[in-house]
């Protein structure tokens, strides 16, 4: 039986029980109480450009299409037939007009609506039986997007996305908004993993103390400009509203533009790189010096930028990816991972840009082989008896007494918003497992009775 | 484009092709992937396209524009160099391979190439007591006559599955 007050208390000092990651029943809290109402990504309106465009993808459990209708607007569906069931849509993309379900051949437009119903007169005797008009497959209970990101809720009494997102909008601007064409996304790889969904999460938070060792052989082989993984100790953590990251440290001295120019944009990027992003966002980079790199937006969605030698002649070529921990059980994952370029770059970045991602993370990822293998063996290593025996440290960066052994930065040494530490520190992932245990603790979302399907009113005993 | 006759199977250039594989995946079991580079041309393509299940009418199921592999020589060496260190620690315990090849076919390319069709299946297994992991794939690869002997210019992997039920990538397919 789950002592849940004990675990979050413990959880709240840095000491992580090592259970939560392979416990069913913390997995059961995380569905009901984390999942059911937390804002969680869904796709980007790049991947469906044209009329008719979907992709399906899930939360945990709940299949959901995501579709853009005749009149071009982004609907984001739950994939179940209002007639018995069935998955309506079973291909995980592709471009429809319709779709019909293959039991009865009830048929929905891409914008949800019930079109078709077969022997509606002979077999319902018309509308008082099954009211068809109106009737449309469940929409997900809350839906937003920025920077074409979509995002859904479970919960229909979710607060708006924009408000969730506060101050990480600032650096979630950095990644997916390089130019007002916005980005576009590619992909993703799919693939499964035997690790619980939390660590991948809390490790792009904010790890930066794992790039040193877990990484060295991409240092080893030179992969890289700089020399030394070590580098990550001038770095700064941030945390801002539900999201936190690191960043690397750039050489001192450079404007804006050689900044973006050292980490390897071309000169064709920088105008609206400049552009598109606010003073204070442009002296992140120019003034502080510093560049993003891992990020965590709570729940499960990830983010990495970074700037490998992409071949022998050693031109650095920045990328990003974006990725989603996507909960299978308490130790199982699927990792959708995705390639993300600025849509108005040119076709050369480009192609250079996804040879850096595919070398660098993904499934074959030269950073992510690594990744994975710990995040495996720590959930592996969670389900025995002998985890629960023990309180994993997640105290780094606080004195015993629970403060900082130093100062945060202040504006004039990091221009972001949120709270910023330079140096090594677990503020970061104490940040996420605050929101965690926060969530766990929040009934679930109120859902209200279950619609009666095509019932004009509540219909009376069946037989 | 592929010719629409594979060559006969008692053709020696058939032979030769279907030899080179089954000594390539011998290498690859046995973790030699220095040897592996040296079949692989310098102007080599290995690319894994991302499968994707869409309807039967949609007319592809891969992603143009996304693989689980799209490399050239730089990259592969690289990934070779990293597996070298003593740092790669998702291979070390090394995974224990076996390449199986099968279903060979062997169609005339011209200009001293070889397009050779065949099927994989790599069973994986990782540590003591970690079930096993399979990747079932097609692929369709270039041979080239060189002075030394065919040699690998191209491979495009075709896998089974939309979603990998593999940890990573840190073999060769």
């Amino acid at each position: 039986m789950l002592a849940l007050g004990t675990v979050l208390a413990d959880v709240r000092r840095g000491m992580i029980p090592a259970h939560v990651y392979a416990d069913p029943e913390v997995f059961a809290l995380e569905r009901d109480r984390l999942f059911a109402r937390s804002w969680v990504f869904l796709g980007h309106e790049s991947e469906i450009p044209d009329p008719g465009d979907y992709v399906v993808r899930r939360v945990l459990a709940d299949s959901f299409i995501v579709a853009r209708d005749e009149a071009g607007v982004v609907r984001v569906m739950f994939n179940m037939c209002l007639h018995r069931g069935m998955q309506v849509c079973r291909a995980e993309m592709g471009n429809a007009s319709h779709f019909r379900c293959p039991y009865h051949a009830w048929t929905y437009r891409n914008d949800g609506r019930l079109v078709g119903l077969p022997f509606h007169a002979e077999a319902y005797g018309g509308e008082d039986g099954f009211m068809r008009a109106g009737q449309s497959l469940l929409p997900a209970p809350s839906m937003a997007t920025y920077n074409g990101l979509i995002f859904i809720s479970l919960d229909p009494d979710a607060p708006p996305l924009r408000d969730y997102l506060g101050d990480f909008a600032f650096y979630l601007d950095l990644y997916t908004r390089q130019s007002p064409a916005g980005i576009e996304l590619r992909g993703p790889q799919r693939w499964r993993i035997k690790a619980n969904w939390k660590i991948g999460a809390e490790n792009f938070a904010g790890d930066s103390y794992h790039t040193p060792h877990t990484h060295a052989s991409v240092v080893d082989i030179g992969l890289f400009r700089e020399p030394k993984a070590s580098k990550r100790k001038e770095g700064a953590l941030y945390v801002a509203g539900p999201g936190a990251g690191t960043t690397y440290k750039l050489p001192p001295g450079g404007d804006f533009a050689e900044q973006l120019r050292y980490v390897g944009y071309p000169d064709d990027m920088i105008p609206a790189m400049t552009a598109s992003w606010s003073a204070r966002q442009r002296a992140l980079v120019s003034d502080s010096g510093f560049m993003v790199s891992a990020a965590t937006l709570f729940p499960n969605l990830s983010f990495v930028h970074n700037w490998p030698q992409i071949d022998a002649a050693g031109t650095v070529v920045p990328f990003i990816s974006l990725r989603q921990w996507q909960p299978v059980s308490e130790c199982e994952t699927e990792v959708l991972s995705w390639f993300v370029v600025d849509a108005a770059a040119p076709k050369e970045f480009k192609r250079n840009s996804y040879k850096a991602y595919v070398m660098c993370f993904g499934s074959s990822g030269m950073f992510e082989q690594d990744d994975v293998e710990n995040w495996v063996s720590i959930t592996d290593m969670a389900a025995g008896s002998m985890a629960r025996r023990l309180n994993l440290n997640s105290r780094m960066g606080l004195t015993s007494t629970g403060q900082p052994i130093k100062p945060p930065m202040d504006a004039a040494s990091f221009a972001g918003p949120g709270v910023a530490y330079q140096g090594f520190g677990e503020f970061n992932q104490r940040h996420w497992l605050r929101q965690w245990s926060d969530c766990l603790e929040r009934e679930p979302a109120v859902r209200g009775p279950a619609a009666d399907m095509g019932a004009a009113v509540a219909p009376g005993a069946a037989r | 484009m592929t010719p629409a006759r594979a060559i006969p199977y008692g053709d020696p250039a058939h032979l030769a092709a279907h030899q080179f594989l089954v000594e390539e995946a011998a290498l690859l079991d046995a973790a030699d992937y220095e040897g592996w580079l040296g079949l692989l041309t310098e102007d080599i393509r290995y690319v894994m396209p991302v499968r994707v299940a869409t309807a039967r009418g949609a007319g592809f199921d891969t992603l143009s524009d996304m693989g689980h592999f799209d490399e050239d020589m730089y990259s592969l060496r690289k990934r070779v160099q990293r597996l070298a260190t003593d740092h790669a620690w998702t291979e070390d315990p090394p995974s224990r391979t076996r390449h199986f090849i099968t279903n060979v076919r062997t169609f005339r390319g011209g200009g001293g190439e070889w397009l050779v069709e065949s099927a994989l299946l790599m069973f994986r297994s990782r540590g003591d007591t970690r079930p096993p992991e399979l990747v079932s794939a097609g692929r369709s690869d270039l041979l080239r006559e060189t002075e030394d002997g065919l040699r690998l210019a191209r491979r495009e992997i075709t896998v089974d599955e939309p979603v990998l039920r593999t940890q990573n990538l840190a073999v060769f397919l």
